[in-house]
């Protein structure tokens, strides 16, 4: 039976962190990513099940901290009708802040034109930059006729799963092509830090990994060929390039695929002819393509009903 | 924000309206305006894509002289120098400019964080003068303020826009459809309520 992998993060000083990742691949398991700050190293890892105890009591030992992240492995992005700098600042920058403390990594897209009721409007970029992630969450603001009556023109031509948030309670199924609506959350001028506000954001939180679940329990009917978190592993020891990208998130994992944060032209012949001890070579199991952000690779990872093997 | 003698905000549903006077009120923290600001009404109504606002500000801001905020006295004897010793570091910028701009930026001295002395002959007949130096008129920004705050409040869609400043009063409406007289006469009508009828406007 197949391995099942549990998303955790630790957070604790740098000192002997090192064991930390030597049990990991001992066990089987993904560094996702790892952030490092002064003194104290946050790491993001899927762990198998059955040796989450091991990891716990090293944790333990090393006087930090684990706990479970139900967002890691995902790419969400966080769509705001506008990020002006005048109105900073914006609670977006909260919503995503929160998302990325649930595990999973968030980028911030605010849209050119999208502010406003009859004006809003997106672009045909800006949709096919959305569809590459594996969430959009639009945050939206005070008033419940504008949410219901005329943002949700910004959902058309996005094939991702939508979820909302704004200030007033209203049901899911009020707002038109819309997977989630979650309250308690809408334009808010400063930084989040009150007790309700906080609450909201919990509450996104808990919404925003229930619907991950359910969207991982509908890929596990038709599993990946590879899992995301393998591939990663394969392309950071077979590319040694991808050392030098300065960004957080060199690879960035989604729930059906991965974003390289590497030249397109000059890397997707590389990372297509990746191999796999088992055999196959990634282009075999998986698409790679331009991402639409900088001049990254995007790879979409095939599900084995459509390569005909899995490994 | 408690020396604002009126803060009202109108909306179609009244929680929005609670909702939204945390923003304007965010704004209004922000530009440092509350000491500033008398009476402020606001009237947002979604469906008609209608921002209209209200102000009436406070008259009377003096301008922030030396004496506000330091004390002017002769240096040590012997010494022909005139020392200020400062209470409110946030205008010592200002005041070093100022007196850079009057005495030279050679005679001017900061030999601690907060003392600047300042040479010449006679330093007694300075005294006053250095006293009566303004450093900050608040009521030269105050106007850029308020229009900033205006905008930060204003919904970012709501393009098109009338306003009025008329010495102490001051009218925003912004909508994104054409504006409509009736909106900008209601909004005089808003700022009536607060000066008795008063109101006249000069449109921009």
């Amino acid at each position: 039976m197949a391995t099942v992998l549990e998303p955790y993060i630790y957070e604790g000083g740098i000192y002997k962190h090192g064991l930390l990742l030597e049990l990991l691949e001992d066990l089987g398991g993904y560094l996702v990513q790892k952030i490092p700050a002064a003194t104290e190293i946050t790491l993001v890892m899927l762990i198998p099940d059955k040796d989450i105890r091991l990891m716990e009591d090293l944790s333990t030992k090393l006087l930090g901290k684990l706990y479970k992240s139900p967002l890691t492995g995902t790419e969400i992005a966080v769509v705001s009708p506008t990020l002006a700098y005048h109105h900073l600042p914006h609670s977006a920058c909260d919503v995503a802040e929160f998302l990325r403390r649930g595990g999973c990594n968030t980028n911030m897209i605010g849209l050119a034109r999208g502010m406003g009721r009859r004006v809003a409007l997106s672009g045909d970029y800006e949709r096919k930059l959305i569809n590459e992630h594996d969430i959009a969450l639009f945050s939206f603001g005070t008033f419940r006729d504008c949410i219901i009556n005329k943002k949700p023109k910004l959902f058309e031509g996005i094939e991702v799963p939508v979820v909302v948030t704004g200030a007033p309670d209203i049901k899911t199924e009020d707002i038109p092509n819309a997977d989630m609506y979650i309250g308690g959350i809408g334009r808010i001028s400063h930084r989040l830090r009150k007790g309700s506000e906080l609450d909201g954001l919990d509450n996104m939180n808990a919404k925003v990994s229930e619907l991950i679940d359910s969207m991982r329990e509908e890929i596990a009917k038709d599993p990946l060929a590879v899992l995301p978190a393998r591939a990663m592993k394969e392309i950071t020891d077979q590319i040694p390039e991808i050392s030098t990208v300065l960004t957080p998130a060199p690879i960035t994992l989604q729930l059906d695929g991965l974003r390289v944060k590497l030249p397109y032209d000059e890397f997707q012949e590389r990372i297509g002819n990746i191999e796999f001890d088992e055999g196959p070579i990634l282009s075999e199991m998986a698409r790679i393509m331009p991402s639409k952000m900088k001049n990254y690779i995007l790879i979409k990872i095939q599900t084995k009903s459509e390569v005909s093997f899995g490994i | 924000m408690s020396t604002l003698d009126t803060f009202v905000v109108e909306s179609t549903i009244s929680a929005e309206a609670d909702h939204y006077k945390q923003i304007v009120s965010d704004a209004i923290t922000d530009l440092v305006l509350a000491q500033s600001i008398e009476h402020i009404k606001v009237v947002i109504k979604p469906e008609d894509t209608l921002f209209q606002m209200a102000i009436v500000l406070r008259s009377g801001l003096s301008p922030v002289k030396v004496t506000d905020f330091a004390e002017v006295g002769v240096g040590t004897f012997g010494k022909e120098e005139v020392v200020i010793d400062i209470d409110n570091e946030a205008y010592l910028p200002q005041l070093l400019e100022n007196l850079w701009t009057i005495c030279g930026r050679i005679n001017v001295h900061q030999p601690e964080r907060k003392t600047v002395s300042v040479s010449c002959e006679n330093p007694l007949e300075h005294i006053s003068e250095i006293e009566e130096i303004v450093i900050e008129d608040p009521q030269r920004t105050l106007h850029s303020r308020l229009v900033d705050m205006a905008i930060r409040a204003t919904p970012e869609g709501f393009r098109v826009r009338y306003h009025s400043l008329n010495g102490n009063h001051f009218i925003f409406v912004a909508t994104e459809d054409i504006m409509k007289n009736e909106w900008i006469k209601e909004a005089h009508k808003m700022l009536a309520e607060f000066t008795g009828g008063e109101s006249h406007g000069n449109s921009a």
